[in-house]
């Protein structure tokens, strides 16, 4: 896809207020952060001709979720659909929308998401297994895969639990900077260690924050971009991969796809991890924050908890991860707002957190377990 | 005095009924395709392999290795609400399929990736025997 490096960008994005949100709804957040994203970008809604949507899981109306909130914007699309790819959605629906705008199926996507995640009840404890449901062993939840993970890596790779508490630890820092944050109180390693157990080998701050937020993000071409009112940041590379074999395929506890998703990013955007100066990684565990650094190639298999030591993921180290807190401490918005930092740093407009001279931006997103993949490459314009 | 078992059970149908069945009578069976001889699990209806629907129920050894070990501190499920800390471990069976499951008879934390381990089967109810692995000593 190298002919499409730089030919579309994000125009607008807006957030929501995060956390604890009682009385919104999915469908309220949503489309408040359309309303922001608009503002944000300088559109207006009849220039809206493709909606894109993550259904919240709370969101009863599932997969119908593009009908439900395109009803309550009060559009007509000519290009919708509604993908549930966890943690994995935000980065595929743009890349889908740099699809069909590509196409010629719309000029200007909203991508939006909504959830009460914090006060709708969250789904988050459900066992996974398509037949035989693994609950039967007890397995629940989403941190139990991720740990199986972390357990997995450590063994062969001596990583340990202090390497996590430095990802737990940037994170929070990130989000002190970050007064849109929901957890903003600095943590040190002890506290991370002295956090209580979920999942072994993960304590409580190894976790992501469930959250109520609306988050969206209006991808459009580079040229109209280049017209409206924020400085431009194009897509300059993007990929996708997936392993649904789960269990079938030896390696996937190592997620082996991302490593296709990035190269994919890396290729059609023309640059290595030696370009990437600020990087937004999809953090439900910590752990996966260095299963990433791997496959970005910042470091080699099995070297990235020694790659994080010392505060190397923290502003002013080597490489800022997650500037804005992360689905660790900022908000957990499945990975929504790893976008929308990313563009925000790419615009330079992060004030205290901002990343001076960084051109380009790694974002990335995981979802479903640990199945499902994506990355970006953003650039300023 | 009985009380009633209230953790997840199988939900028994024609595809999972042969290896719950073989559990029972304390088996491990796992699908053998019969065109590609892949041997698959999770039980599947087809061979992800070669994509035939033949297949065939074998007894396999029971034995494998700790592929990797978790332990549960919070409670998901109030049914296990007594049993925490306790172990889930994916085993690498020596036939090729992993499984999740748990290793039972040591401390959960004691648990190693790498460990050689074997099946038991744990009679929760007159219906349902759940395969789970303690470590071969």
């Amino acid at each position: 896809m190298p002919g499409l490096r730089d030919k579309f960008a994000i125009a607008g994005v807006g957030a929501t207020a995060q956390g604890t949100l009682p009385g919104s709804t999915p469908i309220t957040l949503a489309v408040e952060a359309f309303k922001r994203a608009l503002d944000d970008s300088g559109l207006r809604k009849q220039d809206i001709d493709g909606l894109l949507t993550m259904p919240g899981t709370t969101s009863p109306e599932g997969s119908l979720n593009y009908l439900r909130l395109g009803e309550a914007l009060g559009i007509d699309p000519r290009y919708t659909g509604s993908m549930t790819l966890g943690g994995g959605t935000a980065g595929a629906l743009i890349q889908n929308a740099v699809a069909a705008i590509n196409a010629g199926m719309a000029t200007t996507v909203a991508c939006v998401f909504g959830d009460t995640a914090k006060t709708g009840g969250s789904r988050f404890s459900r066992a996974s297994g398509w037949g035989d449901s693994w609950g039967i062993w007890g397995m629940f939840a989403a941190a139990a895969n991720s740990a199986i993970a972390a357990s997995r890596h450590m063994a062969l790779y001596g990583t340990q639990s202090r390497h996590l508490a430095e990802v737990a630890v940037a994170c929070r820092y990130h989000a002190s900077l970050n007064p849109d944050a929901v957890m903003r109180k600095p943590i040190t390693i002890e506290d991370h260690q002295n956090s209580r157990w979920v999942v072994e080998p993960f304590h409580l701050l190894d976790c992501c924050l469930i959250s109520d937020g609306g988050v969206c993000v209006i991808v459009t071409s580079a040229e109209r971009a280049k017209d409206l009112r924020q400085p431009l940041v194009t897509i300059s590379g993007m990929g996708q991969a997936y392993t649904t074999r789960n269990n079938e395929r030896e390696d996937w506890w190592y997620v082996p796809h991302q490593k296709n998703a990035l190269d994919a990013a890396y290729k059609m955007a023309g640059v290595g991890p030696a370009d990437i100066k600020v990087a937004q990684l999809y953090d439900n565990f910590t752990m996966s924050v260095l299963l990433w650094l791997e496959h970005a190639g910042f470091c080699g298999v099995g070297e990235a908890g020694g790659f994080v030591e010392g505060g190397r993921i923290q502003l002013g180290g080597a490489l800022p991860v997650n500037t804005a807190g992360g689905n660790l401490s900022e908000s957990y918005m499945e990975g929504w707002l790893h976008v929308v930092e990313g563009v925000r740093q790419m615009r330079g407009a992060c004030g205290p957190r901002q990343v001076a001279d960084a051109e380009v931006c790694l974002v990335t997103g995981r979802g479903m377990t640990l199945n499902c993949s994506n990355a970006m490459i953003l650039k300023k314009g | 005095m009985s009380t009633e078992y209230s953790k997840p059970l199988p939900e028994l149908n024609d595809f999972n009924r042969p290896f719950w069945e073989a559990c029972r009578n304390n088996r491990l069976e796992l699908q053998k395709c019969s065109d590609c001889s892949h041997i698959r699990y999770p039980v599947s209806h087809v061979c992800p392999e070669c994509l035939s629907e033949a297949h065939e129920w074998v007894k396999v050894s029971g034995r494998g290795t700790v592929w990797s070990s978790i332990v549960f501190h919070q409670v998901y499920n109030k049914a296990f609400a007594a049993d925490v800390p306790y172990n889930v471990a994916m085993i690498q069976l020596d036939e090729g399929p992993r499984m999740i499951s748990n290793v039972v008879g040591v401390p959960p934390s004691q648990v190693k990736v790498g460990d050689v381990v074997e099946v038991i089967f744990d009679a929760v109810t007159p219906e349902v025997s759940i395969p789970r692995f303690r470590p071969v000593r």
